[in-house]
């Protein structure tokens, strides 16, 4: 039995006008435990759609998706997210924010500021603790962003193009401190992004969208041993192979 | 360096601006030509006598000949604000109560009064369900009046003094307009109105309230209303004011013989109901009156009443607030 | 040294002159061209009436200063404590604000002293009648400021507290909304204190309010018994407690959120 089973999952947006968009076409997934996915595709393949239906924050129109066996309805701490915007609440701090799960669950302010000093430490920024978040830099909220969906401690971690706001050398570094986290906390994460050299450095597997209406190409697995070296040959022959996918998915329609 | 300097150019310009206006306008003409008149008066019974005359045209017809082409006139609810328009140079003759006159004359009012119009002809009303035997049963009332300077405030005020009722602790002093006290006291948000009439009586007329005390029962002949012109027009134009005082007197006494007819003026300018206007003209106890001397000695009083209220630094002397020489004059002949 | 003097020279003498040089040209003016107490009373007599009226037998300046701010702390307690959660609710709740907006959008361009007629009828000549009006022209400001501020919180901000584990609406409102929306919220309660503070004077004059105290109902009564000095008196000492009520509550305020504010992505 999967972890996360997805299940032909179709999701159709109605319009004001005209044909209703089929954003997701019967999806069929299956995500064993401590896995970390990617799903890519060009823009409008329906990536952000189906993890933001995994988060429960989007409903299907048709099928479903079953965590640990159970069919998901709407929101659950179980799924934690990062989001592409900065999300981080202005008000309150770095610590505070860390422990606003944690706070949501009625756990005492003293305890919980311990359970998030443990997240502080993995994320690396002790000494950011009582900043706000409008005094750090973008790498910077984007790890106390994801610290604070993993303090809850999560079954499964969604990532919505985490870096997608980042300058590239900031964002080189970021996936190398993803990778860190992801081997200290053993999570399973689902990770979208629009970059595939992203998705080669991360991946367990990576499976690609094709957009209108969106469909799984395929997916692969990228067996490359971590942490992966970019200019390496294999990498880049992942890389091309994807690629070539994507574009020949594209001029198809 | 340069901004200082600008700003210093910038106050001179703002002072030369105000010089040139202080200078310019000298609030009350001092040129010998004028040919309009402007009055103020109040809505009440006890001014009928302008009215009168106002709407039989004597007005008119009588200072012609002395160069006036226009007239004008403005409506006050109380006499406060007739006197802060007298103060401005906005009205040159004015049909007010004494004691708002007071005030103003020891604010440096240039004016005099120059004959009386009536004395007493206000009530103190309460309401159906206060029981009035005495003025004791005042004490924790709320009582509406006319605002502070006024005939009936200082009157009242007085008053209650001399009966033994602290009017600042004792009882709650309210001050408004006639409109406003008449709708308050139907409201039940005031126990208790002094007003000149006929608001008494469209009271009355109303089952709002009953009469406790006539103005004359708390100071017999009290001054009332009176007649007030400029010193600008009394220096002047001392043929013009003579002959206002005469036509004063032709309305005063045609008033008094045709209280029909006065009660339909009143009721054509003011829309009062006609029965109200007659049952006010019935039971008040005011007079119509025109000789100045019957009330200089309780308008000198006034001003030591309004003295200890603190309401002027010191009392007036009768030289200060009379000119009894023109009723003089206009009863010579 | 040398800058501490001219930081000196300009936050403080510039200014103080500027205003000396105005109360000079007022006195000039008042005593030598307008020559009438009545047309302009002179800095010189507007400062002995201060006197009179805060110490003197007859002054009843320090009462009403305290029953003004009484009506006005009635009028801003209730504008709050109305408006905030109707904005809440038009900004969160999308068929509430359809429901609620012509509604507030007719009543909202009455001027708050149209009121007092009914004001008066509603409450009587008591304190609520004066606090009353108070509250008409502040709670406006306060109903739309926290609506905007509720209607702008970022969509990711509620999509990050529901993943979070705050999904019931209430938490979500008073956890990620209200803190959102509190910059809007606390500019739209500056600027109804400002319109709060000036319907005061109109509130009181027309006899809202017990009658006897208040800044604005003494003001009128001076002017009733021709005092102009001490008019003027009382209209200083209205713009300066409203320039003070307004200083005090942004330098509170300011305290409280400046820390994060800057740079609210």
């Amino acid at each position: 039995m999967a972890f996360v089973s997805v299940e032909h999952v179709t999701k159709v947006f109605p319009r004001d006008e005209g044909e209703p968009t089929v954003a997701l076409k019967d999806i069929n997934l299956a995500i064993e435990e401590k896995e970390f996915i990617c799903i890519v595709g060009a823009s409008g393949c329906g990536k952000t759609t189906l993890l933001r239906i995994i988060a429960g924050l989007e409903t299907t129109s048709e099928g479903q998706i079953l965590l640990s066996g159970r069919p998901i309805e709407g929101t659950d701490t179980d799924r934690g997210m990062v989001f592409q915007e900065y999300s981080l609440f202005p008000w309150k701090s770095v610590i505070d924010n860390i422990a606003f799960g944690l706070e949501m669950r009625g756990i005492p302010k003293t305890e919980r500021r311990e359970k998030a000093e443990k997240y502080l430490k993995i994320i690396r920024m002790e000494q950011f603790r009582d900043a706000y978040p409008h005094e750090l830099s973008g790498g910077m909220r984007q790890r106390v962003a994801i610290a604070r969906a993993l303090a809850n401690e999560p079954k499964v971690l969604l990532m919505d193009e985490p870096f997608g706001a980042l300058d590239a050398q900031t964002r080189n570094v970021m996936q190398r401190e993803l990778l860190e986290i992801w081997e200290e906390t053993k999570k399973t994460v689902i990770f979208v992004t629009h970059s595939v050299d992203e998705a080669v450095f991360l991946a367990d597997r990576i499976v690609i969208l094709s957009p209108r209406p969106g469909k799984i190409e395929e997916v692969i697995t990228v067996d490359l041993p971590r942490m992966r070296d970019r200019t390496a040959q294999e990498f880049a022959e992942m890389r091309k192979y994807i690629l070539k996918i994507m574009e020949d998915s594209a001029s198809i329609r | 360096m340069k901004s200082k300097g600008m700003f210093i150019l910038a106050i001179c310009a703002i002072a030369a601006v105000l010089l040139a206006c202080g200078c310019t306008d000298t609030g009350t003409s001092t040129d010998t030509e004028k040919d309009y008149i402007s009055f103020g008066y109040q809505p009440s019974t006890h001014q009928v006598a302008y009215m009168i005359a106002k709407e039989k045209g004597w007005w008119g017809e009588d200072l012609a000949p002395y160069g006036i082409m226009d007239l004008e006139d403005h409506k006050f609810p109380t006499g406060a604000p007739e006197m802060q328009s007298m103060l401005a140079g906005d009205i040159d003759v004015a049909y007010v109560g004494a004691a708002p006159v007071i005030s103003a004359l020891a604010t440096g009012l240039d004016a005099k009064i120059v004959a009386a119009v009536q004395v007493q002809g206000s009530d103190l009303v309460v309401r159906p369900e206060v029981t009035y035997t005495s003025p004791e049963d005042l004490k924790g009332l709320i009582i509406a009046t006319f605002p502070p300077g006024t005939i009936q405030d200082t009157l009242l005020r007085d008053w209650l003094q001399s009966n033994g009722i602290n009017p600042d602790t004792d009882v709650d002093i309210r001050p408004m307009g006639p409109g406003d006290a008449t709708v308050a006291i139907s409201e039940g948000a005031v126990d208790a109105v002094f007003l000149p009439h006929p608001a008494p009586a469209t009271i009355a007329a109303e089952g709002n309230g009953y009469t406790a005390v006539k103005s004359g029962e708390m100071e017999k002949d009290h001054a009332c209303c009176v007649l007030v012109v400029s010193g600008d027009l009394i220096r002047n134009h001392p043929d013009m004011v003579e002959q206002i005082v005469k036509t004063h007197i032709k309305a005063t006494e045609y008033t008094i013989a045709n209280q029909d007819e006065a009660a339909q003026i009143y009721h054509d300018m003011n829309k009062v109901d006609m029965a109200v206007i007659e049952d006010s003209f019935a039971n008040w106890d005011g007079r119509w009156i025109t000789d100045p001397a019957i009330i200089t000695g309780s308008v000198v009083d006034y001003t030591n009443v309004q003295a200890d209220l603190g309401y002027i630094d010191r009392p007036l002397t009768e030289d200060e607030i009379f000119d009894l020489s023109f009723y003089q004059k206009a009863t010579e002949a | 040294m040398r800058k501490q003097n001219k930081n000196t020279y300009r936050n403080i003498l510039i200014p103080l002159a500027s205003v000396a040089l105005v109360i000079l040209v007022w006195q000039i003016v008042a005593v030598y061209i307008v020559g009438n107490t009545f047309k302009l009373p002179s800095f010189t007599e507007v400062v002995s009436a201060f006197f009179a009226d805060m110490f003197g037998p007859r002054g009843t300046l320090p009462t009403d200063i305290v029953v003004s701010l009484y009506h006005f702390a009635i009028g801003m307690a209730a504008a709050l404590i109305i408006g905030i959660p109707t904005g809440i609710c038009m900004g969160w709740f999308r068929d509430i604000d359809i429901a609620l907006n012509p509604i507030v959008e007719i009543i909202r361009p009455i001027p708050p002293l149209a009121w007092i007629p009914f004001a008066i009828i509603w409450f009587g000549l008591t304190h609520e009648a004066a606090g009353f009006i108070i509250f008409i022209g502040a709670v406006f400001p306060v109903i739309i400021n926290t609506y905007t501020g509720f209607r702008n919180v970022p969509k990711v901000f509620i999509e990050a507290g529901k993943v979070l584990g705050c999904t019931k609406n209430l938490a979500l409102i008073q956890k990620i909304g209200f803190p959102s929306a509190i910059p809007e919220i606390t500019a739209g309660v500056r600027v109804s204190m400002g319109i709060g503070w000036m319907c005061l004077v109109g509130a009181e004059i027309f006899g809202a309010g017990t009658g006897k105290y208040g800044l604005g109902k003494n003001l009128w009564t001076y002017y009733n018994l021709h005092q102009m000095d001490s008019v003027v008196v009382y209209m200083l000492v209205l713009g300066v407690i409203g320039i003070v009520i307004d200083m005090l509550f942004r330098h509170y305020v300011n305290k409280q959120t400046v820390r994060w504010q800057n740079n609210m992505e």
